[in-house]
């Protein structure tokens, strides 16, 4: 440790140093050290950095010896402990011991850190410290004296202190010259910084002698006897997980002195880190590696999931007792790997069975359980189990329900809404109603709805002229959701039965309902028809709601031109009713007259008029009703829709007097005999009288002899046994039901008032399919505008993206088949409205 | 027996009477719209002006802000008076 020292200089320490030396070894021991000898070591240090040239290094040398020494002591003294709680607690003593020291010693040499050699004296204790790999005093003093032979400045220290781990020792004295080279004053600036800002709190802290105390303990008693430590430490916590008695505090203990231990003051649990950290994770993965297996074998993967809960939850309280607070994510992650991910497998097979059993309390751990894996592979395979349960029990719901289901559109709608419900409760009692979970839950419902193997509609996916027609089925839904809307909102039976809340409650099902069905258009359509019906036969529940459910629409993102004509019918009536009220102050004697004026455009199209031969008395009416409209709106002409329009008539005959509500059409039939009340009178004869084209005539006639459900009818027909209104010939003779009284409880009545329109026709005689055609080919229509409205934007798109925006376009309508997006761009290519680029087909390109 | 009318509901929808089928300005049928409108009838009215020309009232509103200084027709180039009937 000698070296070559100029004589004087050599003075001044020998005489000097020796005295305070003692006090020195008094502080490390913890001897009682007087108030004199404190302030007389503060006076040594300064004396001799003062009169010493290099006196701050001989001190710091000496130093460092003395503690060397005093530390290879207190190791022989933990290493002499056999036991493993004796080891722990001998060596917490010494190692408090030496750390409270750690705090009061550096004090008296604060003169080291601001004498001009200072410096180099600090940075030689990092570098010191970091080459731990060599064990002699005199190869660490050869270190010493090379690095302060070279300028070096504090941001070697720092660089060279980051790396101070036993393993990384090499690297980081390669590390500590290459900085010491390479080190500009503008980063020796910016280290310094960093290093007095972090030193705000403690003095002490970043003192090269605290440094030094700290390094010296570490590079030689906590080097060689750590491993001992931490399997010491390590045997208590395993005693306590197997519930053993034991001493925390040892543990704590231990963990304490990691801590504190590092020197680096940028990383200050870096020694923690690697070591006691490490143990620890390892202790605790081999632990329940063992432990996992065990339970699961011997109790089953059901009870093994509350283990496993249970004892996350109880190493997450250990881990604030024994591990910083950097560690609890990484121990997490630790656990779940061995607690869950290693037997990921087995748990998830357990998964449709508690689903189909409905086992939310189960599931829900396991949801909790599996929510913690990483990237969710867990959680995505209780998706997909979610996903096929709901599925599968609910087309198997719909299927065994069949019959009912196909033919009553309350039936249907609620079996549905229970099945939601069902579902849903699942999905908010098991997972929190997680949103990964409400998807899965909606894409299942969305397939459940749109389901098309319990009842379907067909529909034409070609237009007519395109030659051969396929059809593709669709579901019925929709259709029968806005039947049951129109229950709700008519004045029925059921709306009758219920109060206005729940009519609302079942509304807003509805619209649930409606959110995972593809085809809304044909929801709307039918929306429609049905809402024309109320409005014109004035047959709402409740106008309010109609109105309400309207706005509900818009809300659930009804496409709002959609929205806006329904929103038009109700203003068109209210405006009728206006009109209505100045008719009928104008001319008293119109009592009895009504007009409803519609605005063309908003309502059902019914291009079609159908001529009729009115009763006389309404054929005088209609002049006036048109003169006066034309004196209210100059510019328009009216066009009767006679096929809508209706009214009541008062029938009377020998058993009483029945008030009757019918439409125009039945109206001129029955008044073809108010003239000749006893007369049979022909199919030929009556198309004579009433003008009504033969279609027409023929459902008219029909709907007066066999309407459903009443026990006599109001006409009676020659020959009696006709089984259809396409059986009347011209010849067939129609004749008044003399006998005809409204029936009740097998009683027939004075009086009373009966219903004959049942469900009113909105358009002229056509079938079902070419209905359905309409709906195609309003798709089509929809299509090509939605393909050219982003082409216009966009000039150019490849298919793929085309297809995604088109569907985004068109989702709150229906969904478009590949097939029809196709056959579109074709038709809009062929038209010059786009063309494909020429280098890539699957390239479109706007045509303006 | 003998049957009469106690009420009666008729159903008309009503058209523009005009003497062509097309707006001479935006070339659109009047049944339907002019461009900026979506839904026809009330909301996208028919204008006759005193020469009897007939147009979408924003198509003819639209063109006589376009005109500096002579509010002409733009059928029979007369000076435009909108006919209140």
């Amino acid at each position: 440790m000698l070296r070559a020292i100029g004589k004087k200089d050599r003075d001044i320490f020998d005489e000097v140093w020796p005295d305070k030396r003692k006090i020195v070894l008094k502080l490390l021991r913890q001897d009682t050290v007087s108030q004199r000898e404190w302030q007389d070591l503060f006076f040594g240090v300064h004396f001799v950095c003062l009169w010493d040239e290099k006196g701050a290094a001989k001190i710091y040398d000496c130093l460092q010896q003395d503690i060397v020494e005093f530390i290879v002591h207190a190791q022989s003294q933990v290493q002499a402990q056999r036991g493993e709680q004796a080891l722990l607690a001998t060596y917490i003593v010494e190692w408090r011991k030496f750390f409270t020291q750690s705090n009061y010693l550096p004090l008296p040499f604060r003169q080291l850190e601001q004498s001009p050699q200072v410096k180099p004296a600090s940075s030689s204790s990092a570098s010191g410290a970091s080459t731990s790999a060599s064990t002699s005093n005199a190869a660490s003093c050869s270190n010493q004296a090379a690095t302060r032979s070279s300028s070096v400045n504090p941001a070697a220290s720092s660089s060279a202190a980051s790396p101070s781990g036993a393993s990384t020792s090499a690297a980081s004295a390669t590390a500590s010259t290459s900085a010491t080279a390479s080190t500009s004053a503008a980063a020796a600036a910016a280290a310094s910084n960093t290093a007095s800002s972090s030193s705000k709190k403690n003095p002490t802290e970043d003192s090269p002698v605290r440094k030094l105390m700290l390094d010296s303990w570490n590079k030689h008693i906590f080097h060689d006897i750590k491993h001992r430590l931490q399997d010491s430490a390590m045997k208590i916590v395993h005693a306590e997980r197997n519930g053993d008695a034991y001493d925390a505090q040892l543990v704590v203990g231990v963990r304490e002195s990691y801590v504190n231990l590092s020197s680096n003051a940028e990383d200050k649990l870096e020694i923690y880190r690697e070591n006691f950290e490490m143990a620890y994770l390892k202790a605790t993965a081999e632990f329940y590696r063992l432990k996992s297996t065990e339970q699961q074998q011997q109790n089953g993967v059901l009870a093994y999931m509350k283990y496993a809960d249970a004892k996350l939850r109880e190493e997450e309280v250990r881990a604030k007792r024994y591990l910083e607070p950097s560690s609890f994510s990484i121990l997490t992650y630790t656990l779940v790997k061995v607690l869950i991910v290693d037997h990921l497998n087995s748990i998830i097979a357990e998964c449709p069975a508690l689903i189909r059993d409905y086992e939310t309390e189960r599931l829900n751990l396991m949801f909790r359980l599996m929510d913690r894996v990483l990237h969710g592979v867990g959680v995505e395979a209780m998706m997909g189990d979610l996903q096929r349960h709901i599925m599968s029990a609910g087309l198997a719901d719909m299927l065994s329900a069949s019959d009912i289901i196909t033919q009553d559109s309350e039936k249907y709608v609620e079996r549905l809404l229970e099945l939601f419900n069902k579902f849903s409760d699942l999905v908010r009692n098991a997972f929190n109603d997680d949103p990964r979970f409400l998807t899965a839950r909606d894409i299942a419902f969305k397939t459940v709805v749109n389901d098309t193997s319990v009842f379907k509609m067909e529909l034409p996916t070609s237009i007519a002229n395109r030659g051969v027609k396929f059809t593709a089925p669709e579901s019925k839904c929709p259709e029968l959701l806005a039947n049951y809307c129109d229950m709700l909102l008519r004045r029925t039976p059921l709306s009758k039965r219920l109060t206005s809340e729940q009519i609302d409650a079942r509304l807003r099902d509805v619209l649930l309902v409606l959110k995972y069905v593809n085809n809304k258009d044909v929801f709307m359509r039918y929306h429609k028809v049905h809402l024309t019906r109320r409005l014109i036969l004035g047959t709402s529940a409740d106008s309010e709601k109609e109105e309400d459910i309207v706005e509900w629409l818009r809300e659930v993102g009804m496409p709002a031109d959609y929205v806006n004509r329904l929103a038009r019918m109700f203003q068109d009536i209210k405006v009728s009713e206006d009109l209505n009220t100045q008719f009928r102050t104008s001319i008293s004697r119109h009592d009895a007259i009504n007009i409803k004026i519609l605005n063309a455009g908003a309502w059902a199209r019914c291009s079609e008029r159908v001529s009729v031969s009115l009763p006389i008395e309404l054929e005088d009416y209609i002049p006036d009703v048109e003169e006066f409209y034309k004196k209210k709106h100059s510019g328009r002409k009216l066009q009767w829709y006679h096929h809508m329009s209706n009214g009541t008539i008062t029938f009377v005959n020998n058993f009483g007097r029945y008030d009757l509500d019918v439409t125009t059409f039945q109206m001129a039939v029955l008044f073809a005999w108010n003239q000749r009340q006893h007369d049979k009178i022909s199919y030929e004869n009556l198309r004579l009288a009433t003008e009504l084209p033969d279609p027409e005539l023929r459902r008219t006639l029909w709907s007066l002899v066999a309407f459903p459900k009443i026990k006599k009818q109001i006409l009676l027909m020659e020959p009696s046994a006709i089984g259809s209104p396409k059986d009347f010939t011209e010849n067939t003779l129609f004749y008044i039901n003399q006998e005809f009284a409204i029936v009740k409880n097998g009683k027939s009545q004075r009086r009373g008032k009966l219903n004959l329109i049942g469900r009113l026709q909105l358009s002229t005689e056509r079938s079902q399919q070419e209905d359905n055609q309409s709906i195609v080919q309003l798709r089509i229509l929809r299509t090509q505008e939605a393909i050219i409205k982003i082409m216009k934007v966009r000039k150019r798109m490849n298919n793929a993206a085309l297809q995604g925006e088109l569907i985004d376009i068109l989702k709150n309508m229906f969904l478009p088949s590949k097939k029809m997006i196709k056959e579109q761009l074709e038709w809009l290519i062929e038209h010059k409205y786009m063309r494909r680029d020429d280098d890539d087909i699957n390239m479109f390109i706007y045509v303006a | 027996m003998k049957v009469t009318i106690k009420s009666w509901t008729g159903v008309a929808t009503w058209r523009w009477i005009a003497n062509d089928e097309n707006c001479g300005i935006c070339r659109m049928s009047f049944e339907s719209t002019c461009p900026e409108c979506a839904l026809p009838g009330d909301d996208c009215p028919l204008v006759w002006g005193v020469c009897s020309h007939c147009f979408h009232m924003h198509c003819i509103v639209k063109w006589l802000n376009l005109q500096p200084l002579n509010k002409q027709c733009p059928m029979c180039r007369q000076s435009w008076k909108f006919n209140i009937h």
